[in-house]
Order: C-alpha cells, then structure tokens, then sequence
C-alpha cells in the first residue's frame, strides 16, 4: 500500500530525513517512535505533500501512484490522512460545512454522488458517538478555542468520517488524559479493518497498549534505524533513546 | 472655480425653496466651493478625483415611471424583510415601496413630501452643517432633492426590519443621484433599519448618498448597509450620526460592489454613556477601489465605540481604511477601540490603512490595531488534507475571516445570503 524508499527531505539548508525506507500493508499497524526532533512530524508532512519541504532524494508510492508527485488534496482523494501533532485553528470556518466540503470533495473525485443533507447529518451523529462527542460540535467553527484533548479527538472524528485506507497518527495521544485517551483508542481501534492501515507516531508505550501494532520503528535522525514487533516499543520504555547516539548507528 | 465637474451635479435651486433652505443650500455650495479650491490634503491623500470626475456626471431630473414591482424581485432578498421603502435613481417610488401598517408613532415620509407640505419640520432634522461636512456631504446638500424621512415617536418601535433600497438604474447620460435621508429616533425608540444599494444593469452611473441619524436617550438602532452594486457604478455615501445619553448605534458596513467607492462615517456623541459599534467588511478586487472614512467624536465623558473593519482584497484592487477617533479634552472614560485587518490575496492587491486615535483626555482606554496578511499557508494545508481543493480552501478561509463581520448580521437569511455573495465574488478571484 505505501513503499517509501530511499526517502531524504531538506528544510532550508538542513537535511531531516536521511533516506528512510519502509513499506505499508493493507491492513497493518506501525508505529514510529523516535526522539524529538527525529524527524517524525517531517515524514508525516512530506507524506501528506506539505509545503515547505524539499524531497532530495528517494521515493514514495501510495496505491500504486507516484505520491510526491501529488497535490495535498489529490493525496486525501487516494485516501491517505494525516491527524495532525497539532490541529490548525480556522475560526469563522464552520465544523459541519468542514466536514461536508471535506467529505463530498473526496466522493467526488472518486466518482461517487455527493452527500444530502440528511445521509450526511446521519453519518454525522453516528460517527460522533463513537468519539464521545457532543453534536454542539457541529456548529463550532473548526478547532477554534478547543481544548488540547478536544483537538485530538477532533481529528479522530474526521479520520472516522473519511474513512482513509492510510491514516498517519502524529503523537495524538500526546496532551491526552488516560480517559480520552481510551477514547481516542477505542475510535482507532473502530476503524481497524483488512483494508486499513495505519502509521501511529508516538512517543510512549502507553497508547501502544491500547493499539496493538502490528510493526515498530525507531526513527531517529532521519532514519528507520530499528524495526521490530510489539516488544521493540515495551524495550524502548525501559531503555529510551540515550543509546542512539552511544551505538553511533545514526550518521 | 465654477466650472469644475463637481459643480455640474448640482441642479437649479428651486425658486419656492423656503428662505432658510435657500441659505442652507447657499452655504453647502460655498463649503463645495471651498473644498475644491484647496480640498484637505489628508481627507484625499489616497484617493484621486480624477477617475470619478472624469465620468461627467449630470442630475437628472426625472422619475422613473416604467418600472413594475415584479422588476425588483432581482434584487431583493427573500424573506429579509416586508416593509421597504425603494428609491429610484435617487427618488421615492412609491408604487415599488411597501409600508403598510407601521406601528403606532412610526412615521415615514419621502423628503420631497415634506419639504413641499411642512418644510420646517425638515428644517430641524437637518443637524449636518454645511460649512464643515466634508465635500461631497456638501454636494448633496447643496443638491438636497429627496429621501427618506423616518421619524419613530418616544418609546415607538418598528421590531420587523425596515429595508431602505437605493436602486440604480442607467440612463442614456452618466447620471448623479443625491438622496439625503433623515432617520431620528426619539427617546427610548428602537428600530432596525437595512440600507441597501443595487443596480439594475451594469450602466455607469454614480450615488451619492448621506444619511443623518439621530437618537433619543436610550434609543437602539441597528443598522446594515450593503452596498453591493454593479462593476460600473460610482458610489459615495456618508453617514452623520448623532447619540444622545445611553443610546445604542450598531451598524455593519459590506462594501462588495461598485467601482469606485468612498464611504465616510462621522459620529457624535452628545451625552454620556451611549455606545457606538462600527463594524464593516470590504471586498476590492479586479479595478475595484474602495474607500472608508471614519470620523468618531468622543465630545463627552463616559461614552464607548468599537471600529472594527475587514478587508479582503484581491487582484488590483485597493482599499483605503481611514479611521479617525478623537476624545475631546473633557470626555474622560471614553472607551475606544478600533481594529483593521486586511488580506490581500495578490501581490498587486493595496491597502492603505491608517487608523488614528486623537486623545486630549487623561483617564480614558483607547486601543487600536491593524494587520494585513496573506492566507496563512498551514491553514490553507490543513484543509487541503482533507480533500477540499485550494481554490475551495481559500474561499472557506476568507470566508472564515469574513465571518466575523458578517455573522453580526442581525438575520439569519442576510448572513447566508452574504456569505454566499462573498463566496461568489471569490470564485472570480485569481489567486496570484
Ligand atoms: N519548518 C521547519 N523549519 C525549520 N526546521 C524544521 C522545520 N520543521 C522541522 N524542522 C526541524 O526538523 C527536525 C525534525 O523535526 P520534526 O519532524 O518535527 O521532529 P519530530 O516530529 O520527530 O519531533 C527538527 O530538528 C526540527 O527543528
Ligand atoms: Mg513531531
């Protein structure tokens, strides 16, 4: 589903990811860890076609496309998605017409008729149950004055919407108290399916009890320098990430 | 100076004006004079006459006749508002109009009736001084033909909407109208009042406007203005305000249409604790300029206005936000704050924004701040994520930015309908 190869990316003059290589299949979850600024937010936002970055060298393909090739938005209509590290506040832009811009947008490119008012208000309230959010929600302007845990459940909320074949999880569990963050697991959790697979970046063992993965990464600058089972992430709990730099296996 | 353009959109004085009418008019076309001769320096730092007197505007003097009710379903706004008073290239039409059963002691006349019938009455709604407003509140005094003359008795109150229409249509000579309306609220009388300024057709023609407000003690008035005219048109329109003890003024300004346009706000505050809230939202794009003007007295003590205008400009289009507030030496506790923020959405887009506070008062809270930006790109990413095109994105964030002004709007069928004029005037936007 997502082969990315030899990937390196500069901002500026700096060079942050340093030919990463993984490989994504229908149905798998991976998760990423790594130290700060290892440069986990940068795959995630080269992935999803941010501005900013400049990709030097490697490769990524996305359901068989050439995903660097593509716009952000050409990129969502494949069905990838990023929950962001930190969601972007849009006051004076209504949540419900977000969603339904958002969610047409896709259908449209994919060929599908766009939704009524009223399928769409349906999918609407039952996609918030399951995030345990109130349908006051809907008529708030997007993230606008949310709480930290709210932003977070929010982009879950859109992930439960859209439906992507990839979602990327930067650090959604980070800011999250242990009770929103079984909420936000339990969405995960939801959306688990043979098609779908996931890339949930994190820093803590923690969110990894509650979703299972099925791969973990180390990355740390700018390389996947270690990959293993469930085991890696509970190993990296106790040992953290001092040894990167003492085993000198980072350039 | 007398053969300057400006003093061609003047008509004859009518020989049976009454005397004091005569001096008036006399006195607007000397301050005319006057301002041609040396116009202030500050007033028109960034606007040019030029391309508006070159037009070669004339009055004319004819009312339209020709036209059917159902000719104005073009313009009007379903389910706004059932009481509206329409003015045709400047003059009453009554036949258009629908005032039916106002409540008791709301009165509303044209001006021409009541200068024909009762010119005295007129004489003391007329605050605006013609030797000191500004040039082209001075032509129109000068030229002082018809309007609308809406008096509300104390404690009277008009709870539906009263939607006051300037309709412009073109006529075979490029030509000037002039309306001057007198709206006066008497103690602890409320109304809402939507001004609105359309065009039949895309014919060059110009407006220029001047409302005189004034309110009681207590009084509320809310006050929309949406001027959303053709490419073509030429639009001037000033408003001159006056607040009595505790009265309450909130008015929300759209400039969306028009050419060239020049919207001057002077008010005055003439007894403690009244509340002024300005607030406007401005779209200049292609060739469009436009202009606004704000003049606030705080004359006396323990009185609060808000400015709080919006730009988004695109294309070649230029905005000019001039915004003056002055709290006189004695009018201690003013609270004053006044805000303009611009997105300019082309490298050629312009803004010139120069808010002013004048303070000669000690003990007061006066703020003011500007910004002018572009659209922020993370903003713009975020949406694009989620599948919503970069054109689609950008016009959910102006139209986010332009929600703040509009979602004041005192209806819910005004605000959807002017979110979705904003949104098509930005569908024609070019983006760099
Ligand atoms: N827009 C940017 N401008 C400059 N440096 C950046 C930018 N984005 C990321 N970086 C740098 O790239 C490195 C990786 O950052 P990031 O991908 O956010 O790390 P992580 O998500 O793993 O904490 C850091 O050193 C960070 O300072
Ligand atoms: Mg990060």
């Amino acid at each position: 589903m997502l082969v990315v190869n030899g990937l390196r990316a500069t901002v500026g003059e700096k060079e942050i990811l340093q030919g990463l290589n993984l490989t994504v299949n229908p149905g798998e979850i991976h998760a990423i860890m790594g130290p700060n600024g290892s440069g986990k937010s940068t795959l995630a936002h080269v992935l999803s076609g941010r501005d900013g970055y400049t990709v030097t060298g490697g490769s990524a393909t996305f359901a068989g496309q050439d995903l660097l090739a593509l716009e952000p938005e050409q990129r969502a209509h494949l069905g990838l998605f990023l929950a962001f590290q930190y969601p972007v506040e849009l006051p004076g832009v209504n949540n419900t017409y977000f969603l339904k811009a958002a969610l047409n947008s896709i259908r449209k490119a994919r060929g599908e008729t766009e939704l009524d008012a009223v399928s769409f208000l349906r999918l609407i309230k039952e996609k918030l149950k399951i995030l345990h959010l109130d349908e006051s929600l809907l008529k708030r302007a997007v993230n606008a004055g949310f709480s930290g845990g709210e932003k977070k459940r929010n982009e879950i909320f859109q992930m439960a919407l859209l439906e992507p074949k990839l979602a990327i999880l930067d650090e959604t569990d980070s800011g999250l108290d242990i009770d929103a963050l079984r909420v936000v697991a339990d969405g995960v959790n939801a959306l688990r399916s043979p098609e779908r697979s996931m890339i949930v970046v994190t820093h803590y063992q923690r969110l990894l009890d509650y979703i299972q993965p099925d791969f973990v990464h180390v990355l740390a600058k700018g390389q996947i320098i270690r990959s293993g089972g469930k085991e890696l992430a509970l190993e990296l709990e106790t040992t953290g990430y001092g040894w990167i730099d003492a085993e000198g296996l980072a350039a | 100076m007398t053969d300057h353009a400006l003093m061609s959109w003047l008509p004859q004085l009518a020989p049976a004006a009454p005397a004091w009418l005569a001096t008036l008019q006399a006195a607007a076309r000397a301050q005319v004079q006057t301002q041609i001769a040396a116009p202030d320096a500050e007033a028109w730092r960034y606007t040019s006459l030029n391309h508006l007197l070159e037009q070669g505007f004339v009055p004319i003097d004819e009312t339209i006749t020709a036209l059917q009710p159902d000719d104005l379903d073009e313009v009007l706004i379903p389910g706004l508002a059932s009481r509206r008073v329409v003015f045709v290239n400047g003059r009453y039409a009554p036949e258009l109009s629908a005032t039916e059963a106002l409540p008791p002691g709301v009165h509303l006349d044209s001006l021409r009736d009541v200068l024909a019938h009762d010119p005295d009455a007129v004489r003391v709604l007329l605050t605006a001084e013609p030797a000191t407003v500004p040039l082209f509140m001075a032509l129109n005094l000068a030229g002082l033909d018809d309007g609308l003359v809406l008096r509300l008795d104390r404690a009277a109150i008009l709870a539906q909407p009263l939607e006051l229409i300037h309709l412009s249509i073109g006529l075979d000579q490029p030509s000037v109208a002039q309306p001057h309306h007198l709206i006066v609220l008497g103690d602890g009388a409320q109304a809402t009042l939507v001004e609105r300024y359309v065009s039949l057709g895309a014919a060059v023609y110009c407006t220029n406007a001047v409302i005189e407000i004034q309110l009681g003690r207590d009084a509320v008035l809310t006050h929309e203005r949406l001027q959303t005219e053709s490419q073509n048109a030429f639009h001037l329109s000033g408003l001159s305000l006056r607040q009595d003890a505790n009265s309450r003024y909130q008015s929300v300004n759209l400039g969306l249409g028009s050419r060239w346009s020049r919207t001057e706000l002077l008010t005055q505050f003439c007894a403690a604790h009244a509340e002024c809230d300005l607030r406007g939202l401005y779209l200049a794009g292609d060739d469009q300029r436009i202009d606004y003007h704000l003049d606030v007295n705080h004359a006396v003590p323990n009185c609060t206005s808000r400015e709080t205008f919006k730009g988004i400009i695109y294309g070649k289009g230029r905005a000019v936000f001039d915004g003056r507030v002055v709290v006189a030496k004695d009018a201690q506790k003013s609270d004053a704050a006044m805000s303009n923020q611009n997105l300019l959405l082309s490298p050629q887009a312009e803004i010139d924004t120069k808010p002013q506070l004048e303070i000669n008062a000690d003990d007061v809270r006066c703020s003011h701040g500007t910004t002018v930006g572009q659209i922020e790109p993370e903003k713009l990413f975020y949406l694009r994520s989620r599948g919503i095109s970069a054109a689609l994105a950008r016009r959910m964030l102006c139209l986010g930015f332009a929600d703040e002004i509009i979602h004041t709007l005192h209806s819910e069928t005004l605000r959807e309908h002017l979110s979705e004029q904003v949104g098509q005037r930005l569908e024609s936007a070019p983006w760099d």
